[in-house]
């Protein structure tokens, strides 16, 4: 770990600040405080990560990881900027700047009743139920250095509960922005519990503002999706050129349970995705879908795994990526089969499509099968853009660049179908487009 | 109109065209017959501009311009239409997409603004009747799922819509019923006008009882061995392709 002058590495500082907070974050709250306390010795034995770790070969942070970045303690006071960094109309719009949940917006948002908006730290302090139930009771938080470093310093976030038979209509949209004012680690924080029958939809969008210092944002979403409940989890990353995003997101699906989720991540330096599923109801079903296209200097990696816990799940896997410039993307996808989850069916598809002579990709697709009556598949493709498509359509009148830009366009659109939401679908296509477009 | 001399051209190290010339005027209607593995193919290839294909020698002239320095692109927008043999598959991209940005590319080259929606949409209706075209297949994406049938009926359905000065229909009789032969060929015949030119390529006779052609000419090893009247098509229908071997043989 690089250490500055006094000899402090980021790692220490951290920890530092945890024993500081330890005392002060919800004392009388002993089963979060235990929590907490496990989840830093977990990241104090673990340390950040670096190449020699199998899940972070491929990944540098060291650039990034520097001992000159603050744990941010308080929300920034200045305005947020709520319409321009909207990318749909149609929401209920919540922003989280630098993890903080800002309640001082008048964002004239009139939901059904009985839906739970907070702050996660007011839903801590007033000992919400589902909050005691459910926050970070699902997983383990020794596997993961920047999971273990959430668990232990986050000082907010965002609680949302959705009770059963409720039927949304509109999506949530979920504005998680980090503040490049000054060189800072964030740690946002989301609980989101679905109660059984229920539908509801969010768009997480992650950006970044004024930012002219390194950042990194370090944000864990928990997701539970409970009985015949539809949740769908639509993920878009856009963040600075100078910032890092670490985002680890856990759905757990309870019987019958239906979870989507679409991860697109357009811009930023370096961008980590950790993505789990856990099937652990009978009869639920997983869908999860991504396309990445980094470009100069962007590294973009996703890691998945989906856990087929019981028997008859389904879980269905695309994720496609196009590469630009000196890019490079990283996809790992694991999907695991216990002994116990006969009748599984899962399905996982990974494409890659190179742009420059430089761009680079690694993929490792993984299935574990412990179960002997499964149907399983997974496949990988890496190539350059289909050379018979491009003069079919160059010998049609087209001009080469524009030909690519429609090949390119309808190989991200096969992912980017997968959104229900229309407003949300055309504007990512558009922007996609728009990229694109850019690139040559 | 098309002006091809003495035309050399290599597939890798594979010489495949070793001397082939055609002259094709505006208004007539030309078929290249000839046996597997003649060069048909690769003389489509050559004329659309297709990467893999060489051309060692010759040249070939189309509207007084030197075809060979133009792009796949640029020869389109010349007015050059190649049906494809095997059309290919382009999953995302839709017919109607497809065709309003090749028109409107080929409309910029000629200096003409964007075609309007409303004329688009009037252009579609009108040509696809010409192919007998389902409506619903224009929404679909290019060629995706398509049959034999259809996929070849779309390869007439764009020459229409792109009204081309020269359309090269490569075997567009290959894998067709009688009656997706029928309204193939009819489509073709009811574009054909003085202004502009046919190269029909095809293996058998059959296509040429619906298209019917101005010249025949057989291409064998490479090259032009004899030319004629449609009467030749079907001579070799009759004979085969073995007598032309064999005078070849003897010359």
């Amino acid at each position: 770990m690089t250490t500055t002058a006094e000899g402090v590495s980021l790692k220490e500082k951290l920890l530092a600040d945890f024993e500081l907070q330890k005392t002060a974050f919800f004392p009388d709250n002993p089963v979060l405080s235990g929590f907490r306390n496990n989840a830093a010795e977990a990241f104090k034995n673990l340390g950040f990560p670096n190449k020699k770790w199998e899940e972070y070969r491929y990944l540098n942070f060291d650039n990034f990881l520097k001992s000159e970045l603050n744990h941010s303690l308080t929300a920034p006071s200045h305005p947020v900027e709520i319409e321009s960094n909207l990318i749909v109309e149609d929401a209920y719009n919540l922003f989280l700047v630098d993890g903080f949940y800002n309640r001082n917006l008048n964002l004239k948002n009139e939901w059904p009743e009985g839906i739970v908006v907070s702050s996660l730290a007011d839903a801590i302090a007033s000992k919400n139920i589902h909050t005691l139930m459910h926050l970070g009771m699902h997983s383990k938080s020794d596997n993961d250095a920047f999971k273990a470093l959430n668990n232990s310093l986050f000082q907010d976030g965002l609680f949302i509960y959705i009770p059963s038979n409720v039927n949304l209509e509109k999506p949530f949209q979920i504005v998680q922005i980090n503040e490049g004012n000054e060189p800072k680690i964030t740690q946002p924080r989301i609980l989101i519990v679905a109660e059984e029958n229920s539908t509801s939809s969010f768009i997480h969008l992650q950006i970044t503002s004024n930012h002219s210092q390194k950042t990194v944002c370090n944000g864990f979403a928990e997701i539970v999706v409970g009985e015949n409940a539809n949740t769908s989890w639509y993920n878009v990353q856009q963040i600075a050129e100078n910032a890092a995003a670490v985002q680890t997101t856990e759905a757990y699906l309870q019987k019958n349970a239906t979870f989507e989720t679409v991860t697109v991540t357009l811009a930023g330096k370096l961008i980590r995705n950790n993505l789990t599923i856990a099937l652990n109801g009978r009869q639920s079903v997983a869908h999860l879908d991504g396309f990445y296209f980094p470009k100069l200097n962007e590294t973009f990696d996703n890691h998945t795994l989906v856990d087929h816990q019981v028997p008859n799940c389904e879980s269905n896997e695309l994720y496609k990526g196009a590469i630009a410039g000196n890019g490079t993307a990283i996809f790992n996808g694991k999907v695991f089969v216990r002994q116990d989850a006969q009748k599984t069916n899962a399905y996982q598809s990974n494409k890659n499509i190179l742009l420059s002579e430089d761009a680079t990709v690694n993929t490792k697709p993984q299935l574990e099968i412990y179960a002997d009556d499964v149907k399983c598949s997974h496949g990988s493709s890496t190539g350059f853009i289909d050379s018979e498509q491009l003069f079919y359509l160059r010998s049609r009148g087209i001009s080469e660049g524009i030909a690519k830009a429609l090949l390119l366009d309808a190989y991200a659109a096969e992912v980017i179908n997968k959104i229900k939401h229309e407003s949300l679908r055309n504007k990512l296509s558009e922007i996609i487009s728009e990229m694109i477009q850019l690139i040559k | 109109m098309l002006s091809i001399r003495n035309l050399h051209a290599r597939v890798e190290e594979k010489e495949i065209l070793k001397g082939f010339s055609l002259e094709v005027k505006p208004g007539e209607v030309h078929a290249i017959m000839g046996p597997n593995g003649s060069g048909k193919s690769t003389l489509a290839s050559v004329l659309a501009g297709r990467e893999d294909y060489e051309v060692t020698s010759g040249d070939i002239i189309f509207e007084g311009k030197d075809l060979l320095e133009l792009s796949p692109e640029d020869r389109a927008r010349e007015g050059i239409f190649l049906a494809f043999q095997y059309p290919v598959e382009i999953p995302g991209v839709s017919i109607t997409n497809f065709l309003k940005t090749a028109i409107n590319e080929q409309r910029a080259y000629r200096g003409l603004p964007p075609m309007e929606p409303k004329e688009f949409l009037q252009l579609m209706k009108d040509k696809k009747a010409v192919v007998e075209m389902d409506t619903n297949l224009t929404n679909r994406s290019v060629n995706e799922g398509f049959s034999g049938g259809e996929k070849k009926r779309n390869e007439i359905f764009q020459m229409a819509m792109l009204q081309p000065k020269l359309a090269v229909l490569d075997e567009t009789d290959s894998g067709l019923d009688i009656d997706a032969l029928r309204i193939v060929a009819t489509g073709v015949t009811r574009l054909k006008s003085k202004d502009n030119a046919t190269i029909v390529i095809t293996h058998y006779q059959r296509l040429l009882d619906y298209i019917v052609p101005d010249f025949v000419h057989v291409l064998y090893d490479g090259k032009i061995v004899k030319s004629g009247g449609k009467e030749l098509a079907l001579e070799l229908e009759e004979k085969g392709y073995d007598w032309i071997k064999k005078e070849v043989a003897l010359t």
